[in-house]
């Protein structure tokens, strides 16, 4: 047991895949001298060399092309891109080549390739750092979308994204990054698609992934304070959803919100409004709701924290859904 | 400043109070002349007002539930250009708002109280991932944590800020709209649930929550004993049931007028109850014939329809049940027109609207007034002027599977017809080997009339009347 980093705690685990498997190769902007700008890859071209921790041109696009064809040829390539908003040039490879390869090739050529994404705001970076492009990606079939929130999670998390046959895009909460837990690393990991119950409760169900698991979890300590009980469910996966323990939790609480930063139209939260709707129709004492990003591109720095789903939004759906 | 004071006006014909059920606007809210400020609930109906001046609400006089009378100033508001006091002081709106370059003392209490706060704040970043203060993943100025790209990500608690009043967060509804779709009622799906599992017809509940909105109470309330239920979700309003409690409902809204209503009816008018039971099948034929008929094909056809138009003609032959008693000018007014009132049973309760010179009408068009004033009823719009001036009434009690009653009469009219549900019974017919006994669509009819106003003669010789016109409805070419 020891308290670590969320970003420290995915050096650790790229560094125990890399040392279980000499297939795996990280590249990406910076990720090998420099160590990555959120220093997730420090140290580990020093200990596996300039083979194995690549360093690759601006290109995100040849980045993930270079990906496919090393895919093809065995390797499990870990690809960085290095802000949310740098993924667009590579959003042709993934969703057209990434996705569809194993499929289109009959099987014959799995793409176990890890596409790792920091992702989200908070951070007062200028434009083009602070995106959450979840949607676009569990939205494509042959993708699978999993988002880390904490250290413990990110151990386990990116090295069972490692080893999935399947492409995995890996989001981490870039806001969190130095936020510390502990972590067991003798504990049996939770399996990579499933979703977590991580606070009891009894009157409202809050679900969230990667950066907005904390955000809920202090709107639970401070709606405790005021007599609310908060059941926080960390969702981990986005594609394929895991919404049985979801499921479970609406049938006792009978109201929901679903809280993620990327803009509420059409967003992740719109899918699993849908599908609680359908499985739990009856026990839903309120209508699902959503908290999320406004809609509009991703304001400047200085409002950011305007834009951004916080504490007290999340308390406002709770009261919203409360008073039905 | 000068407020402008818009008082509860009186929306039908001598109402003397109301219940404010909800405002649409707030103190501070810019209003125009005719926007809707409030809704209300008068003994008769669901209003909403328009609010006669344009400016800023300065105050809202009347609680959200409060009955008042007539006349009670209900809402301030500002004239435009007028100086409106700010319902919040503003020093609270802006001592929580984070500065976003704190001074430099500020700085430090925050980060200070953010540690204290967050055992795990990144600022004691240590262990594993030893890094120095002002490099990337140490501690920076207003509690930020230090990075490459960006100011740096800032420290959080967990602690709200204060409350601004009670109004919906976020712009969002804290009370459903009460207007549903046509015919429909407004109810959660767990109340829809209980409703179906108790077997309660949403249709025959009286809801009590806000904007209509049926609650569990309200349908356990009807489905008879509430029935205990093992594991009710945390959070709802089902109150606790001991045994040999009570739950007591405020008289108010349409059950109190029903209730006035019926008093004032029943000991001023001596009523007289008279029963026929009839072989129909031949009305239900015709109803049969009429649904398949195109130029019906737009409207609903039902038994009640024909009853009604039997009672317009019957009214013909006996206009004395279609008066009315005058106390103080000691005569009887038989008025010449039917204003045909029809009981129907809605989610706010019994309404009686009325079609206005029913006997006028042809019966598809009686038909088409029948089917938008059952319509109407049943989305809880009926307005106090449709339920003025009926002359006339029919209560379908047949629809809930019962015989026939001894119906009241809604006060000021003479007659009142119920009709039972229409059945498959045995009758006594003749047939080509004699008497026998065969199945027949069977029905009860019961009209209680006002003595005063008419005897049992010209009553007994409505109810035939009505009874043959069912019973062989070609009899109405006699008419």
């Amino acid at each position: 047991m020891s308290t670590i980093t969320l970003a420290k705690a995915l050096n650790d685990g790229l560094r125990a895949s890399m040392e279980g498997d000499a297939k795996v190769v990280v590249m990406g902007e910076d990720v090998g001298k420099l160590g990555g700008v959120f220093r997730v890859t420090d140290g580990l071209q020093k200990d596996f060399g300039e083979d194995r921790v690549i360093d690759t041109p601006l290109s995100e696009s040849g980045i993930i092309g270079t990906a496919v064809g090393l895919a093809m040829r065995g390797y499990r390539p870990v690809c960085e891109i290095q802000f949310d908003g740098f993924v667009y040039p590579a959003y042709d490879q993934i969703v057209s080549q990434v996705a569809k390869l194993h499929f289109r090739s009959g099987g014959r050529l799995p793409m176990p390739i890890v596409i790792r994404i920091p992702f989200g705001g908070g951070i007062g970076a200028v434009e083009h750092h602070s995106e959450s492009p979840e949607a676009q990606f569990a939205h494509t079939a042959g993708l699978k979308v999993v988002a880390c929130s904490n250290a413990a999670d990110a151990y386990w998390m990116i090295q069972q994204a490692i080893a999935c046959d399947d492409p995995v895009v890996f989001l981490e909460p870039k806001r969190r990054y130095w936020e510390k837990a502990n972590l067991d690393r003798e504990a049996a990991p939770a399996p990579l698609l499933s979703s977590k119950v991580v606070r009891d409760g009894t009157d409202v169900t809050v679900l969230a992934y990667g950066p907005m698991v904390k955000t809920c979890l202090e709107s639970a300590i401070a709606a405790a304070e005021g007599g609310t009980s908060i059941e926080v469910i960390d969702l981990r996966t986005l594609s394929p959803l895991d919404l049985e323990p979801v499921y479970a939790s609406v049938r006792r609480t009978g109201r929901v919100v679903v809280v993620h930063e990327a803009v509420v139209n059409l967003g992740i939260g719109a899918e699993v409004a849908a599908r609680i709707t359908e499985q739990c129709f009856y026990a839903l004492e309120a209508p699902v709701l959503r908290v999320g990003g406004f809609d509009t591109p991703y304001p400047p720095s200085r409002i950011e924290e305007e834009y951004l789903p916080d504490l007290d939004r999340v308390l406002d759906a709770v009261d919203r859904s409360l008073a039905y | 400043m000068t407020l402008k004071e818009f008082k509860l006006p009186d929306v039908g014909e001598g109402l003397t109070e109301a219940e404010i059920v909800g405002w649409r606007v707030k103190p501070g809210d810019t209003v125009r002349v005719n926007d809707i400020v409030v809704e209300i609930e008068t003994a008769k109906s669901l209003v909403e007002l328009p609010c006669p001046y344009a400016g800023t609400v300065a105050d809202l006089l009347v609680a959200e539930g409060e009955t008042v009378l007539v006349g009670t100033p209900i809402i301030a508001v500002a004239p435009e250009g007028a100086d409106v006091p700010s319902p919040q002081p503003a020093a609270e709106a802006g001592a929580d708002v984070p500065s976003p370059q704190p001074a430099a003392e500020a700085g430090v209490d925050e980060a200070a109280a953010a540690l204290a706060a967050q055992p795990s704040a990144p600022d004691d970043v240590a262990g594993d991932g030893v890094v120095e203060a002002g490099l990337i993943g140490g501690a920076a100025p207003g509690g930020r944590t230090s990075v490459l790209v960006g100011y740096g990500p800032r420290t959080t608690e967990a602690k709200r800020r204060p409350r601004k009043g009670a109004a919906a967060p976020d712009g969002g509804p804290l009370t459903p709209s009460p207007e549903g779709p046509a015919g429909r009622v407004l109810a959660k799906p767990p109340v829809r649930k209980l409703a179906k599992d108790l077997g309660v017809d949403l249709l025959a509940v009286t809801p009590s929550g806000l904007g209509g909105v049926i609650t569990r109470s309200d349908v356990e309330a009807l489905a008879g004993a509430p029935s205990p239920r093992a594991g009710t979700p945390p959070g709802t309003s089902a109150a606790p049931v001991r045994p040999g409690g009570e739950t007591r409902i405020p008289v108010k809204g349409v059950r109190k007028m029903t209730a006035e209503a019926m008093v004032r009816s029943a000991f001023t008018a001596p009523h007289v109850t008279e029963w026929l039971t009839l072989d129909v099948t031949r009305m239900v034929e015709l109803v049969e014939r009429l649904k398949a008929d195109r130029e019906f094909a737009d409207v609903r056809v039902s038994p009640l329809l024909v009853v009604a138009k039997a009672v317009c003609l019957a009214v013909r032959r006996t206009p004395e049940l279609n008066a009315t008693w005058d106390e103080s000018a000691q005569e009887i007014v038989v008025k010449h027109g039917v204003n045909l009132g029809i009981a129907a049973a809605t989610p706010r309760g019994l309404v009686v609207p009325n079609i206005v010179g029913a006997d006028a009408m042809g019966l598809h068009d009686l038909a088409a007034a029948l089917g938008e004033l059952v319509g109407i009823a049943r989305d809880g719009r009926t307005q106090p002027a449709q339920m003025a001036g009926g002359t006339f009434t029919i209560t379908n009690v047949g629809v809930f599977g019962v015989d026939a009653g001894t119906p009241i009469l809604n006060p000021g009219e003479t007659g009142i017809l119920a009709l039972g549900s229409v059945s498959r019974r045995p009758w006594v017919v003749d047939g080509p080997d004699g008497e026998q006994v065969v199945p027949r669509w069977v029905t009860t009819l019961a009209l209680s009339f006002d003595h005063r106003v008419v005897d049992g003669a010209q009553g007994s010789r409505f109810l035939a009347d009505v009874g043959r016109l069912l019973s062989d409805p070609a009899t109405a070419m006699l008419y």
